[in-house]
């Protein structure tokens, strides 16, 4: 396993966390240096640091934390020679397949090592893991990791070889494995694994060879990894065909959440006074449009009223109302006028006419946007209030999300479980010895391996049942 | 790399017999599908819900695994369930219609024939029979009134091995208020995050029926030091560490504290343990005296180990604040530690994450929730199935830097 010491030690394998998405890992070698975007740091400097500390650079513009491996980290900072697993699927499949300290432990292929390094921890040093590659390149390059890593061949037996091709070889039944009842060359073991992962394009065509380095005392079980349904439903039949039962698919994803907090939520009180404000003054501008428009500079004024209005406070818009309800009023009577000139001249003057309509709709709006303005102090108090109190208080709200982006899908993980041997209850027994018929003749009952060919006498009979019971529901084969 | 018989003969210690014990907790899974917690002890007679009863003796010495018929308090090994194709017909459901009487068979008359000693099987051939739409059914439906059925009649039940993952979704699917919401899925990713394996020393919190206790303590396989911290002021009983049939060594890591004395100023309160020579009176105060003694002079040992520190992971599955668990507890891991806190509440963990992130000590907090969904994959009949889960509760996780 990785260094246990709290300090660093040359040789050491260590992971550097520069950000959440930049997490690598680096083997110590005094004399070499490592350079990042995140500052530069020789490897002599990191000896003696402990484990978890924040390093600054040399420079001490950038800083990075220096962490001891674990299983989990390398999954995220291992170099890819392949897709790997990740924690969602290996921390499933190692709890279906009951993985434990000590297990034995069957893996094909090796791959880039993740599910290896998860599962070497898992079974710590009285487990054993048996991982098979086909391509020489992986296999050499995962020899050379688990060497710096600490997994010596005590722990784990790489091979090189084509499982689907040559099956599993004899490596595995070699090893006694320490959890079985059996007394054997003096020790308690049984020979064979535990449990059996196949990560494969193909995994049916390593179905058998599995089942034979499968221990037969106790109950064992098998996952198919594979991304496709139509993997699965071949690996069903391969596994049901081979005297598997249990047999179950599952899917298994992490959602991340993304956390934030704000202040508060804004309220509609805000919103509405937003648009009160902004109608307020599209309105002053377009009045004071009308009015310039009659003194003939409308321009100028226009503008000056904009500058004024931009910076109002409470005092100003009062002063606005009031000059709001004159400008109305000066309006209404100009209207007036305007009325009784457009009366006359209204086929004559198009112009006249125009603004004569104007003015009266102004004077409508006029109105409306006194009554806003009247409650508009209450309206723009009540969210202001709010925030400066969230403000003070910082009372933060947390709010939480789904990532927008989250791994969709992995694999398929299909489980199988392979029953061991029967063991005769005592009644079975009785029976047996007082020479009665048992159902499963005696060697059956001695050997008796479901699987195989026994299991196919008694799969005949029960489908001999079925058609007994199909031909019973119909009428015809009553009859006859 | 090829020899594998040169491992070490490191003491290995098994976590549980991988044959049948007396004394035992078994779960029993009966044809409907139901779960049930049976204590197997030598010489006597163990009832399964309303299908019957069976002599112990049966199952002593049995590995896990096997289906049983059970027939006058005798089992008999059943092969395993293989999966049967369906042929595919041109039936349909067109002609069926419901509350037609297509069953003669009486209520009455299927109870005289269970009461009779029928076997499930000829019970159900009996009614296939006397269906009067029995044919006109799709294969499919055909299979699943076959199902049904023996679900109903079968005195058949399997044993389960008591592995975390059939433990945890036993207690998930009985009351999984009792463990936290904890599913089988989101149990192995604590044990993963937090880097379980055999020699650590972990502390944990568990207030989820000691679930997590067990799994970690299996995990380490009876090597390392696990000390939990609990709100009771005996160690608690973990009830669901009853169904894993531990061995005696791989419970010998386990120590527990309370929130009152895992403080470091904590002051005993009660008799002292050492009273002067003369004032003793019996030899019943004596030796009274002396198992005090022992008591505290444990329990400080385990104060001392807890202040010393250097725990490699801290697991919180806990009622309380974690905020304030972390600040007591945080202190006593050793650099680049994990910290895994878990909690049905999406909020509890979120605020926390808040705190954290603000807080120097604690890398890369994050929040996660595990999606587990289940396929059924039959011959034809492949889909996800009906009911799934809808959450299996939330986890954090930081590195104490």
């Amino acid at each position: 396993m990785w260094s246990t010491n709290p300090l660093i030690a040359p040789g050491d394998t260590v992971i550097l966390w520069l950000t959440r998405e930049a997490i690598q890992p680096l083997l110590i070698e005094p004399g070499k240096e490592f350079n990042s975007k995140f500052g530069s740091y020789r490897h002599s400097e990191l000896v003696g640091v402990p484990y978890g500390s924040k390093v600054p650079s040399r420079t001490g513009k950038g800083f990075i934390h220096v962490l001891r491996p674990t299983p989990e980290l390398w999954t995220l900072a291992l170099p890819h020679r392949t897709q790997i697993l990740y924690l969602a699927d290996i921390s499933f499949v190692t709890a279906y397949l009951g993985i434990t300290s000590g297990s034995v432990v069957v893996e094909a292929g090796t791959g880039s090592g993740s599910f290896s390094h998860s599962t070497l921890r898992t079974i710590g040093p009285t487990g054993h893991l048996f991982s098979y590659e086909f391509h020489q390149n992986r296999l050499n390059k995962a020899k050379t990791e688990f060497a710096e890593h600490g997994f010596d061949t005590s722990r784990v037996t790489l091979e090189l070889r084509n499982v689907c091709k040559d099956g599993f070889g004899d490596n595995v039944l070699k090893l006694l494995n320490r959890g079985g009842e059996e007394e054997e060359e003096g020790a308690r073991g049984a020979r064979g694994a535990d449990a059996v992962f196949l990560d494969l394009p193909a995994p049916w065509d390593a179905v058998e060879s599995a089942k034979r380095v499968l221990r037969k005392d106790k109950q064992t079980r098998i996952c198919c990894f594979s991304p496709c349904i139509e993997q699965v439903l071949r690996t069903v039949t391969a596994l049901n065909d081979a005297g598997f039962s249990d047999i179950t698919t599952y899917e298994t994803l992490l959602r991340p959440h993304d956390i934030s907090s704000v202040p508060s939520l804004p309220t509609i009180a805000e919103a509405r006074s937003k648009i009160v404000d902004i109608e307020v003054r599209k309105e002053e501008k377009r009045v004071l449009q009308v009015m310039s428009g009659h003194r003939g500079n409308p321009g100028k004024q226009a503008k000056d009223q904009d500058g004024k209005s931009r910076d109002a406070g409470v005092g100003e818009k009062r002063k606005r109302e009031a000059k709001d309800k004159g400008d109305s009023d000066e309006k209404g009577e100009e209207g007036k006028g305007d009325e009784q000139i457009g009366e006359v001249e209204d086929s004559n003057s198009d112009v006249g006419g125009g603004k004569r309509i104007k003015v009266e709709r102004e004077d409508r709006a006029a109105g409306d946007v006194r009554m806003e303005v009247d409650i508009e102090p209450d309206s723009v108090a009540r969210p202001e209030g709010l925030t400066s109190t969230s403000g003070s208080s910082a009372e933060q709200k947390i709010l939480t999300r789904v990532m927008p982006e989250v791994r969709g899908h992995t694999s398929y993980l299909t489980f199988a479980c392979l029953l061991p041997q029967v063991v005769e209850t005592p009644s079975m027994r009785a029976k047996r010895q007082k020479g009665e018929k048992v159902e499963m003749n005696e060697e059956e009952t001695q050997e008796g391996n479901f699987n195989g060919e026994v299991r196919e006498k008694m799969s005949t009979e029960d489908e001999s049942n079925q058609e007994e019971n199909k031909s019973g529901g119909d009428k015809d084969g009553m009859a006859s | 790399m090829s020899n594998p018989d040169t491992r070490p003969s490191s003491s290995s210690f098994e976590i549980r017999s991988s044959r049948i014990q007396s004394g035992d907790t078994v779960l029993l899974r009966q044809p409907n599908g139901d779960i049930k917690s049976v204590k197997i002890q030598k010489d006597s007679t163990v009832s399964v819900g309303r299908i019957g009863y069976f002599h112990c003796n049966e199952l002593i010495g049995q590995p896990y695994g096997f289906s049983y018929d059970m027939e006058q308090k005798k089992l008999r090994v059943l092969p395993p369930k293989t999966l049967d194709d369906v042929e595919d017909t041109d039936a349909t459901n067109e002609l069926i219609n419901d509350g037609e009487f297509v069953q003669p068979l009486t209520i009455a008359e299927i109870t005289a024939l269970k009461q009779s000693g029928v076997h499930a099987s000829d019970i159900i051939k009996k009614q296939i029979e006397q269906h009067a739409n029995y044919s006109l059914k799709t294969e499919y439906s055909k299979e699943k009134y076959k199902k049904r059925k023996e679900a109903k009649y079968s005195k058949s039940f399997t044993t389960i091995e008591p592995t975390l993952f059939n433990v945890c979704e036993y207690w998930f699917n009985k009351d999984q208020n009792r463990i936290r919401d904890i599913r089988p899925d989101t149990l192995s990713q604590m044990l993963n995050l937090a880097n379980i394996n055999p020699g650590g020393k972990y502390i944990v919190v568990d207030d989820a029926s000691g679930l997590v206790v067990s799994a970690v303590l299996e995990r380490m396989g009876g090597h390392g030091r696990l000390i939990t911290i609990c709100d009771t002021d005996s160690p608690p009983a973990y009830p669901v560490m009853i169904n894993m049939n531990f061995k005696p060594d791989i419970v010998a890591p386990l120590v527990s504290l309370n929130w009152a004395t895992s403080q470091e100023d904590y002051a005993p309160v009660g008799p002292p343990s050492e009273v002067p020579p003369e004032e003793i009176r019996s030899d019943r105060q004596k030796q009274r005296l002396r198992k005090r003694k022992l008591v505290n002079d444990a329990l400080e040992k385990t104060r001392e180990e807890l202040f010393t520190g250097e725990f490699d992971s801290l697991i919180v599955a806990s009622q309380y604040d974690p905020d304030g668990i972390l600040q007591q507890l945080v202190p006593y891991l050793t650099g680049s530690a994990s910290i895994v806190v878990q909690s049905p509440h999406l909020q509890v963990v979120s605020d926390l994450q808040n705190k954290l992130r603000n807080t120097p000590g604690y890398l890369g907090p994050n929040v996660t929730e595990s999606w587990l969904r289940r396929y059924q994959v039959l011959p034809g009949r492949t889909h996800p199935t009906m009911n799934t889960s809808g959450s299996g509760s939330y986890i954090l996780h930081a590195i104490r830097v």
